[in-house]
């Protein structure tokens, strides 16, 4: 099968960017308890970021991620304090509503802002083609992926090792009993939506030479990063990884075996079966749901 | 007793002249109120189909000026009301209102297959007429639908030229016979891209015995990557893609098949979205090279094959559009702009916007190709459609950042370049 380098190498290389987006998403839902419906519009900012950045002032938009990290942040602080804050008690319907309406006025401003043209990043590596086995790639694919991966190891160990990380954790796992051993679950929430934000806007920037650039173009991605979120578990990071990997797997060779117009049924029958059978996610423990592990 | 006579005279001077002004102020704007006709205008001015929303407006009201310059419709100045039709729902409730709030009794858009439908199915419950410019949507006049007409051609015209262009203008450059041209069929899947491949097939089958030896559906706001297809399509080895796309998935397809080294001989596409938006040519410049594109023509046009009245339409909008966006009419600006002068012609012979009168003044319009902007002419069924003879359409190509017309070549100063398409780094 000659077709099979192009087939895996893009698979790995679309997850990786699968992963990114939805890194972010599984945090906020992980520690927060919020699905964030806007969480595509940040990603769309993110690559007006970059595209601006590029238009500009010519600068390549992977030095752009220096700025991007701690711009997304302060968004993200800014974000949670004048919105997120006062519906993270709400019911989940306050808080659907809220990221709802918020999604739509961010694309709404973007487009008053920027019109709703598509928009283009083409910095030299865009045009550069990678040859490896038989299969094809572009640079910028390479970059997104080896920054998607270190982003989110690093997110992981961040979770995993440090003492902030431990907090978060134990806030997902049991809010009021973390409220109870002192911990400051306001400043948790704030700085889990924060890292959420800037995981995107990171993403944002990294797949701006590759897709266009417009005020719905988080769309694109977001139905996707719920599956992949759904199918790692919720707020699981090498879930989010290997449940991105599974749905790029499905995206690129179930196209390649069963026809396009297949790969959505596939992963949307995935992705029920797992909230029937395994509501945990994939590689999350059993019973996790409920506890928010 | 003098002074106070001048004093007294002046004073009612003044009285009297401000009772004129006021009255002449008043009869002036009664005069200007009763001289105005309005219509609705619909069009996705948010969301994601706003680019091309946008740039119809764009040609509405560059057109709504030339045709006030010229004494406006039915003697009255031609004004909108705008509705945003960001999908479906909001083009139904939008032309609710237009009807209800601002009173309109024509509607006109939308532009989009996802929305015309449901706008004019709107329009139609409350006997208002729907005049529709752009949407290509084969079903869209096979409701039976007394007060809807379109001046675009449909899908199914957009597959016949498109395998026309196939088989008598590539394949004699291919050296190959009409049935020995293999064809692989790739397309969005809402009713536009469907429809437009539908008919295509059926044509290339039936009309040419071409080899098909692909189809592929995607749905083009959630396809990341055509690498699998690009993949499988580098199997099948096809003479021709054709590929029906709808906004960056042309972008993405075209690239992939760089990187991927996918060659074919020609890559056809039809209307004013993905290939046939000047998006295309800003992402990839001379990258692009080569794409064609069945649509409203472009650069290179010979105006000397329309008839008198059309060329003059055609210069003056051309030099409207340039004036307000810089640039060259898009085929969005056109399909607006030639439908709404179509509406004043056909309001001006029926005089009256009564559904009845109106139609049958639609019916009985008669005008050969190259009688109307863009070269179109025009001759509704009782459909309500426009006969796709009759809209004229032309083939452009990609050359260097610029769609360039290329045929039907009567019509055209400029020439199809590499056909075959040859290495992709030597479309130069």
């Amino acid at each position: 099968m000659t077709a099979l380098p192009q087939l895996l190498i893009s698979t790995v290389l679309l997850g990786g960017i699968y992963a990114l987006i939805a890194v972010g998403l599984t945090l906020i839902f992980g520690i927060m308890r919020v699905v964030n419906f806007a969480h595509g519009e940040f990603l769309m900012l993110g690559m007006y970021l970059a595209f601006w950045s590029f238009t500009w002032w010519g600068v390549d938009p992977y030095f752009i991620l220096v700025v991007a990290v701690p711009l997304f942040f302060a968004i993200g602080l800014g974000v949670y304090a004048l919105v997120m804050r006062g519906v993270i008690h709400a019911s989940h319907n306050v808080q659907i509503f809220t990221t709802v309406g918020l999604s739509t006025a961010l694309q709404n401003v973007a487009l008053v802002l920027w019109t709703g043209d598509f928009r283009f990043v083409r910095p030299w590596e865009s045009s550069v083609v990678v040859r490896i086995l038989g299969a094809a790639f572009n640079l910028s694919q390479v970059i997104a992926f080896a920054v998607a991966l270190l982003f989110t190891l690093a997110l992981f160990a961040f979770m995993k090792w440090t003492h902030a990380g431990r907090v978060m954790r134990a806030t997902a796992q049991d809010g009021e009993a973390a409220t109870l051993m002192g911990i400051n679950t306001d400043r948790v929430y704030r700085l889990a939506f924060a890292i959420g934000i800037a995981c995107v806007g990171v993403a944002g920037v990294l797949v701006s030479p590759l897709y266009s650039v417009y005020p719905t173009a988080g769309l694109q991605f977001v139905l996707l990063a719920y599956v992949v979120v759904v199918l790692g578990g919720l707020g699981d990071m090498v879930g989010a990884l290997l449940g991105a990997l599974i749905v790029a797997g499905v995206e690129v060779i179930g196209s390649y075996v069963f026809g396009s117009a297949w790969k959505e049924v596939i992963y949307f029958v995935l992705f029920i079966a797992v909230l029937v059978f395994r509501p945990a996610g994939l590689f999350g423990q059993r019973g996790a749901e409920a506890l928010g592990v | 007793m003098r002074r106070r006579s001048i004093v007294l005279s002046a004073l009612v001077s003044l009285l009297g002249f401000s009772l004129l002004s006021l009255a002449f102020v008043s009869w002036s704007e009664g005069q200007a109120t009763q001289g105005e006709y309005k219509i609705g205008v619909l069009e996705p001015l948010t969301g994601p189909l706003a680019f091309e929303g946008k740039r119809h407006i764009d040609g509405y009201e560059v057109m709504r000026d030339l045709i006030n310059a010229q004494g406006g419709v039915m003697g009255k100045k031609l004004v909108f009301v705008v509705g945003d039709a960001t999908d479906p729902t909001a083009a139904a409730s939008e032309a609710n209102r237009l009807i209800t709030r601002e009173g309109v009794k024509i509607i006109t858009g939308t532009y989009s297959s996802t929305l015309c439908g449901a706008a004019s199915e709107a329009a139609s419950r409350q006997n208002v007429i729907y005049w529709e410019s752009s949407c290509v949507d084969p079903r869209f006049n096979k409701r039976g639908l007394k007060n809807v007409f379109r001046t675009e051609i449909d899908a199914t015209g957009f597959g016949w030229y498109n395998i026309e262009f196939i088989a008598k203008h590539l394949a004699p450059r291919f050296n190959l016979a009409p049935n020995q041209i293999k064809v692989a069929f790739l397309a969005e899947d809402s009713s536009y891209g469907q429809g437009v491949t539908e008919s295509a097939r059926q044509r290339a089958k039936a009309d040419f015995g071409m080899q098909e030896v692909a189809l592929e559906y995607y749905a083009f706001a959630s396809t990341n990557d055509f690498s699998p297809i690009i993949a499988k399509f580098k199997q099948l080895n096809p003479d021709v893609v054709h590929h029906i796309a709808r906004g960056n998935d042309a972008v993405l397809f075209w690239r992939q098949s760089r990187e991927q080294n996918f060659m074919f001989k020609a890559l056809i596409h039809a209307g004013a979205t993905g290939y046939g938006s000047i998006d295309f040519g800003k992402a990839l410049g001379a990258d692009g090279n080569g794409p064609f594109v069945l649509a409203e023509p472009s650069a290179g046009l010979r105006l000397e094959a329309f008839r008198p009245e059309a060329r003059k339409l055609e210069t003056d909008f051309s030099e409207a559009i340039k004036k307000r966006t810089g640039d060259e009419p898009l085929a969005s600006h056109r399909l607006a702009g030639s439908g709404l002068w179509l509406l004043k012609v056909v309001l001006d012979q029926s005089k009256t916007d009564d559904l009845d009168k109106f139609r049958a003044a639609v019916l009985a319009i008669d005008m050969p190709v190259g009688s109307m902007l863009n070269g179109w002419g025009v001759k509704f069924g009782e459909n309500g459609q426009n006969a796709n003879e009759r809209v004229q359409h032309y083939m452009l190509q990609w050359q260097n950042g610029k769609m360039n017309t290329v045929w039907p070549e009567e019509f055209t100063t400029l020439r199809a370049k590499w056909i075959p398409l040859g290495p992709w780094d030597q479309r130069k």
